[in-house]
């Protein structure tokens, strides 16, 4: 029989410490086989909390330090990984890490828009970039970016982050027919309210009233269809970007 | 390392991995012609020169490159 060299598959999650990104490391851990490169820009508590919680299943994991934002710091820290990790392939890249600044536009300061663009949008190029040429090579792989309800309808108080999430979707349309042919596909999930760190200081109780499913969503219902764009059954949709967001917008 | 291990190497893995047919090969035919790339299949050929050679290309190494003759030489200067 023909042996194949068989290669040490990893899935990375940018921003996979907590919130969304946690969840998301979680139920890849659970449903696919991939070992969890989980990355983490200033809190390695938490990164390591989830990287507890991904061994607790079985799963191999390994936390990876770098801003997202700073190209130099995610090519020093992917060098370096590959360097140590030579029969390693990263296959699946959640593009997660996200930040907000908001506040009125007439307000906005010039570091609060650039500050989100570059967490966003730059960094999912720093570190698309950083992998494609492999993943090319490997003729397999998933992308999936994390977006928001903002970038499809823009939500007042957040130009900055529309902006930046709904340039990513234009990217993810792009960069899917560029590399549809070696069975890459690149999709964006958009959430809209997720209990997270990032929407604790708004009032469910108000907010509710606007969302037809009357409440918040949970982490975990996106990281179930992360997890599904992530599999191999989700071979045939590319491109594409799939809202969550209990019926507020579609 | 000559022009002629460069030559002869480059044509080995044209071959080889790119199932170029050895007939096909020579300088003046154009490199994605011949080699029927697309612009995504230089990825192929930047690592088989990687593995060959040691030396990495990137897309603006390719501007000026339109037969195998110039692929030769390109290699030629990089490894120099």
């Amino acid at each position: 029989m023909e042996e194949k060299k068989v290669k040490n598959k990893y899935a990375l999650i940018t921003g996979g410490s907590r919130g969304i990104g946690r969840a998301v490391c979680i139920q890849l851990a659970k449903d696919l086989d991939y070992n969890l490169l989980i990355n983490y820009n200033g809190n390695k508590e938490a990164a390591k909390q989830t990287l507890k919680e991904v061994e607790a299943l079985g799963r191999k994991g390994e936390i990876i330090q770098f801003d997202v934002t700073d190209a130099d710091s995610v090519n020093k820290a992917f060098d370096v990984w590959h360097e140590t990790n030579k029969d390693a392939i990263i296959e699946v890249i959640v593009n997660n890490a996200g930040i907000t600044k908001d506040g009125m536009f007439m307000w906005m300061k010039p570091e609060d828009w650039h500050s989100v663009i570059n967490t966003s949008l730059n960094g999912f190029y720093n570190v698309t970039n950083a992998l494609i040429q492999k993943m090319l090579v490997n003729k397999y792989g998933r992308i999936i970016n994390m977006v928001s309800v903002s970038g499809l309808k823009g939500t007042p108080g957040q130009v900055n982050y529309s902006a930046a999430k709904a340039a990513v979707i234009g990217a993810t349309k792009a960069l899917a027919q560029e590399v549809a042919k070696r069975n890459i596909t690149v999709n964006a999930v958009a959430p809209g309210f997720i209990k997270s760190d990032m929407t604790a200081e708004l009032n469910e109780n108000e907010l509710k009233k606007m969302i037809p499913a009357n409440r918040f969503g949970e982490a975990e219902e996106v990281a179930h269809v992360v997890s599904f764009l992530a599999s191999s059954k989700a071979s045939y949709i590319t491109g594409e970007v799939i809202n969550i967001n209990g019926g507020i917008y579609s | 390392m000559n022009k002629e291990v460069i030559v002869e190497k480059i044509n080995y893995f044209l071959v080889d991995e790119f199932e170029v047919e050895t007939e096909d090969i020579e300088p003046r035919a154009n490199l994605k012609e011949t080699l029927e790339l697309d612009s995504l299949d230089f990825v192929d050929l930047v690592v088989a020169i990687e593995a060959n050679f040691g030396v990495k290309l990137t897309g603006e190494d390719f501007v000026n490159v339109i037969t195998l003759q110039d692929f030769y030489d390109l290699i030629e200067k990089k490894v120099a």
